[in-house]
């Protein structure tokens, strides 16, 4: 299956779910209309055979200065082909379904981006900090407006 | 440590006593100076710098110095690397299990100030005496290995010009 052929096949069998991305990059990008739907989206795209994506290279969480983005890089190792997903949500109850249970590579990822950027994983079950300092009480620092005391901004030249 | 430190006064009541707690200072000090045995630390690419001060181009044994796996045996701890504010209290932890009298070199430019993270960086320690009381700061990122030797030259005058009441 080419790039086109993923594109084609992801449209059309979820085409109430996703929406393609025009980012230029290699990989199709896609977004999640609804983050309720990404365990369900997740489970299919890895049940089903024509694409069989077993390994989750990357997962990311992004704050963009107007919304939080958490970012899944999939990759089927037996079709040898790969595409990206995201969801965007608010900075107001910003949370997302674990996906720990299909791939569990997940779990350091989730972990992290509920650390550093303060997104709330649902149905974790372990969200313990393991990037920070264990009495870590200055926020999440991955964040745009994140500040503290010792922190220092570079200066703009 | 009590000991130690009533040994110079009392041998300084004698007559001529102050020659006696001169040489000795003179011999501790050379044989401490000529041993500084180093603890395994390195935690990024100074401790790369670090390994090939201790291998055989530039032989970091001809100044007596070899390193050792455990605080407990060691005299000088070589932070060599970014140090990030998890495991300063590690660093502190190594530190505090030294022996007395105990010294901190701070290899390169993280471990001195924070070096290239001193920006836009939540995670690294901006200079390790905020954890440690350092020696010697040697700077570069990473210093070479002559600058090494010459952080740990230094650090031997220092250590030859202490006095046995000076030690803590």
């Amino acid at each position: 299956m080419n790039r086109e052929e993923l594109i084609q096949y992801l449209q059309d069998k979820f085409q109430d779910k996703i929406e393609l991305l025009d980012t230029g990059k290699v990989e199709p990008m896609f977004l999640i209309k609804s983050r309720e739907n990404l365990v369900s989206f997740c489970r299919a795209i890895v049940d089903d055979p024509q694409l069989s994506m077993d390994f989750l290279c990357n997962l990311a969480g992004i704050d963009t200065g107007e919304h939080f983005e958490v970012v899944y890089n999939v990759a089927s190792i037996r079709n040898k082909t790969r595409f990206d997903f995201k969801v965007v949500m608010d900075y107001d109850g910003a949370w997302v379904e674990s996906i720990k249970e299909i791939w569990p590579a997940a779990n350091w990822y989730e972990r992290e981006v509920w650390e550093l950027f303060g997104i709330d994983v649902k149905n974790h079950g372990n969200l313990k900090r393991f990037l920070l300092p264990d009495d870590w009480d200055q926020g999440h620092p991955m964040r745009k407006n994140w500040d503290a005391p010792d922190f220092k901004r570079m200066p703009e030249f | 440590m009590g000991v130690i430190k009533q040994v110079p006064a009392i041998v300084e009541k004698f007559p001529g006593g102050g020659i006696v707690a001169t040489s000795l200072d003179w011999v501790l000090n050379q044989s401490r100076a000529s041993s500084v045995w180093y603890l395994l630390f390195g935690t990024a690419c100074c401790a790369i710098e670090l390994m090939a001060t201790g291998a055989s181009r530039y032989d970091f044994d001809r100044l007596g110095m070899i390193f050792r796996a455990t605080p407990r045996q060691a005299d000088l701890i070589i932070a060599a690397g970014t140090i990030t504010k998890k495991m300063g209290p590690r660093l502190r932890l190594l530190y505090d299990q030294m022996a007395e009298p105990r010294y901190v070199i701070a290899m390169g430019g993280c471990t001195c100030g924070g070096g290239p993270f001193y920006y836009d960086s939540y995670a690294v320690e901006k200079g390790i005496n905020h954890i440690v009381p350092v020696d010697v700061y040697i700077p570069g990122c990473p210093p070479r290995p002559e600058s090494l030797l010459e952080g740990c030259i230094t650090l031997q005058k220092k250590i030859k010009k202490q006095k046995m009441q000076d030690w803590s």
